[in-house]
């Protein structure tokens, strides 16, 4: 018997690009929604230009960045600057119960597929609008990168060496922070309507979202005027805390002692050396004053091992230690096999490659995305017949007419 | 929008943040901690600087729209407590380590047989089961063995966490998602659900491209610090400006506009407006082609322009005039931004010591069920009464016992 998949039936209208909203929508296309996500030929989804790709050869059907965002779903093309396309749109939306869009804001008015039209089409849609900033506001327009986002976010000025400028977070990190909200908005949205028939509009801002990320510091900022910044690896509250350099090229461990008994842990795991004897190493305040000397001397012990072996004599003790592991490691990683967490998809330009499952897993259904993401107008044809049952006639005119793109 | 339902908030720190967004959601949140009250009450920052365990300032931003109970679950009265709440409820959080529930007595097996349409979701480290399931963790190793830190920080040093905690919360966030889903689940096939959410896996997203990078191109993506990699070119992206950093990139987009403001300064001669084809700037480097001024220079040009003016002067000038010039915000930036200001972001929040704070605001704003702060974190115990005695109807003696704690 297949699995009963929590959102089979919900059929999700999906115009949004980039980042927030293709993975928002994702949650929904994994576990059982029909998603088709609306793209066009040109400009492409920036995640079909940046890699990596397949075999390190560019192209808009082989970037793994866009296809692990975009699982499950159905692709179609559509030139929404052509009055054609933007028929097939009002369609979609007539059929969908959820519109997604990401556009600067304004943008999907001009082009006809704002909220008024798309309510005046379909009274209870739920549409999601997400952007940095929200629809309104003096900068509803900052438009860039993942890097400006984080940066104007917080992100920035908390991650890096305090003797540095900001190294920033991994490129865009409120894309990676907002889809989890945005995704629990809709579904409970979903909730409400399904109890009421009322649809509505949701203004999801980025920033707002991915602030409460740093509530209790903003709060404190707020109370106290103390401003957090960037301190490497270090904690206030724990001694070691750091990455330490291992046996190889580049290779670290995490180590973090929270307490006297994981200091007296990593004692034992280090073979009790005399160094770390030493009274004023005892508790949290010493090893918090002295954290420059005790880091050398435990890079010395770390510098000796490979770093699962570090991480293996540590755990054996107590002690919270980890690996940094690279994409090649985590293809390794024993846990994350044991979950059964990367999954092999059949991809129509990539062939079979992996793709990342999911943070959770939910009891009796094998919870993981189901299909590999479409390559540039996958199901043009499917879409519009059998999902917007169109006539060939009608297939055929829009076709004609330049709806699809170039 | 989930105002017609109950959860039960069994969550420590690392998973408090999963209650607070369903009760951002609209539904009706119990805390429960133990008598002497959750850890995450001894977490800094405290409110006046004092610990104390109604003053923490954690506590206080990651448990709004809860009630807050105490719960003795090492005592009969405790467990039958929550065994009876559990037949009202429809959610149940908790971020036990593996089998702890289950030792108590109160785990899914348990809770399923008093309330067959439950959803129990568990947050931990690195799931349910596998041969990591049982190791010590916390922030900076998860982030490291997510594959996080790999990518993050200068190619120089060691690699960098996000100094500010950020793995629960990934965790909390994503528990949600689980939780919501697993509710629809439940709705289609009448069973009870569990949730297994791994707060490694949780943070690995934060890898974005770099997460599947090795199967896919052969190789991984290293740390590069403040560097933008374009092809072969390290391009800065992180500016010093009069009062800290702005995140900017010196690519044709901006240039455009730039060279204009970079020869009005004085910056760099006239000649450079026409001098090269800006709209294609980085494209021309990106593939080798001949341009007049190097990329050096033109990064130099930008940070001398850039050194003379403050953060919020480059917002509103990149604002004004369509290039993306983005502040390295510091917590007053934010605190004191414009646009958060004038889309009423910021909630005034009484806090325990009789004063009153700027708290953050609603995630987002849907139209038909507007998204609010109905309550501000509990005192610790401050709903025993309302949750055991009058929803429960336990007898006072019966919920002090329950509570462990006297009255």
């Amino acid at each position: 018997m297949p699995d009963t998949l929590p959102f089979e039936g919900l059929k999700i209208a999906d115009f949004s690009w980039v980042g927030v909203g293709p993975i928002t929508t994702k949650y929904l296309a994994d576990h059982g929604a029909t998603v088709v996500r609306v793209e066009t030929t040109s400009p492409l989804d920036i995640l079909r230009v940046a890699g990596p790709f397949k075999d390190s050869v560019p192209g808009p059907n082989r970037s793994q960045f866009f296809a692990d965002y975009n699982t499950s779903k159905y692709g179609i093309t559509l030139d929404l600057k052509n009055a054609a396309a933007v028929e097939v749109a009002h369609r979609l939306i007539a059929w969908a119960d959820v519109l997604a869009e990401s556009f600067t804001p304004g943008t999907v008015d001009s082009l006809g597929i704002g909220y008024e039209t798309a309510r005046a089409i379909n009274p209870s849609i739920i549409m999601a609008s997400t952007c940095l900033m929200g629809q309104t506001g003096p900068a509803a327009s900052f438009a860039g990168f993942g890097f400006h986002a984080g940066s104007i976010a917080g992100y920035y000025e908390i991650t890096g060496w305090p003797d540095l400028p900001p190294d920033g977070p991994w490129t865009a990190y409120t894309d990676t922070v907002s889809p989890r909200f945005l995704a629990a908005i809709l579904m409970a949205a979903l909730d409400h309507r399904r109890r009421t028939g009322e649809g509505q509009h949701i203004d999801a801002a980025q920033l707002e979202m991915s602030l409460h990320f740093l509530a209790p510091q903003l709060i404190d900022y707020n109370v106290s005027g103390r401003s957090i910044t960037r301190n490497g690896n270090r904690s206030e509250f724990m001694a070691p805390h750091g990455a330490f350099p291992c046996q190889g090229e580049d290779q670290w461990c995490a180590v973090a002692v929270e307490n006297d008994q994981q200091w007296a842990g990593l004692q034992r795991a280090m073979g009790e050396p005399d160094w770390a004897k030493d009274q004023r190493f005892a508790h949290v305040e010493g090893r918090l004053a002295n954290q420059d000397e005790i880091e050398s001397k435990l890079g010395e012990w770390t510098k000796s091992m490979p770093p699962k072996a570090v991480m293996e004599a540590l755990h054996g003790q107590g002690v919270p230690a980890g690996i940094v592991q690279r994409s090649s490691d985590l293809q390794q990683d024993p846990q994350l096999a044991h979950r059964g967490f990367f999954r092999d998809l059949d991809h129509q330009e990539m062939g079979t490659v992996p793709y990342a499952g999911h943070q959770f897993r939910i009891s009796g259904y094998d919870s993981a995305p189901r299909s590999a993401a479409p390559v540039l107008g996958q199901h043009n044809d499917e879409v519009l017949r059998d999902i917007l049952e169109m006539t060939e006639e009608e297939i055929t005119e829009a076709i004609i007419a330049g709806a699809l793109g170039g | 929008m989930l105002s017609p339902y109950t959860v039960l908030d069994l969550t420590d720190d690392k998973g408090e943040f999963a209650g607070m967004l369903l009760g951002d959601l609209g539904a009706d949140v119990i805390k429960i901690e133990p008598p002497e009250g959750s850890n995450s009450r001894k977490m800094e920052p405290f409110l006046d600087g004092a610990p104390d365990s109604e003053r923490s300032l954690r506590y206080f931003a990651f448990n709004r729209n809860k009630r807050g109970v105490t719960l003795d679950l090492n005592s009969d009265d405790g467990k039958l407590a929550l065994r009876s709440l559990a037949e009202k409820a429809d959610f149940i959080i908790e971020s036990a380590p593996p089998g702890e529930m289950d030792r108590l007595g109160v785990g899914f097996d348990v809770l399923r047989q008093v309330n067959p349409r439950i959803v129990h979701v568990a947050i931990t480290p690195f799931g349910q089961d596998g041969p990591y399931a049982n190791f010590a963790a916390n922030d900076l190793t998860l982030a490291a063995m997510s594959g996080q830190m790999s990518v993050q920080g200068d190619p120089n040093r060691p690699p960098v966490r996000i100094t500010v905690p950020q793995v629960w919360l990934h965790a909390s966030a994503e528990a949600v998602v689980g939780a919501l889903t697993a509710h629809a689940r439940m709705l289609a096939t009448g069973e009870a659900q569990f949730v297994d959410v791994s707060a490694q896996t949780a943070m690995f997203w934060s890898m974005l491209h770099a997460r599947l990078a090795h199967p896919i191109q052969g190789s991984n993506f290293n740390r590069g610090g403040s560097v933008l990699q374009l092809g072969t070119l390290s391009v800065p992206v992180v500016y010093e400006c009069a009062d800290g950093h702005i995140v900017a990139l010196p690519s044709g987009a901006t240039m455009v506009k730039m060279v204009h403001w970079l020869v009005a300064d004085g910056v760099v001669p006239e000649e450079w407006i026409e001098g090269e084809d800006w709209p294609i700037y980085e494209r021309n480097l990106f593939q080798e082609n001949a341009v007049r001024y190097p990329m050096e220079e033109v990064v130099d040009a930008v940070s001398r322009y850039i050194k003379r003016r403050t953060k919020a002067e480059l917002l509103e000038l990149g604002l004004r005039e369509g290039v993306t010039l983005a502040p390295v915000s510091t917590a007053e930036d934010l605190v004191r931004f414009r646009h958060l200001e004038e889309r009423g972001y910021w909630l005034t929040a009484p806090l325990p010591n009789g004063s009153e704070v700027r708290a953050l605001g609603v995630l987002a704003r849907p139209t038909a069920t507007p998204m609010s702060v109905r309550l501000w974190a509990p005192a610790l115990g401050q709903h025993n009464q309302e949750v055991l005695g009058d929803m429960l109807g336990l007898s006072p003696a019966s919920a002090a016992a329950a509570s462990g704690r006297k009255g």
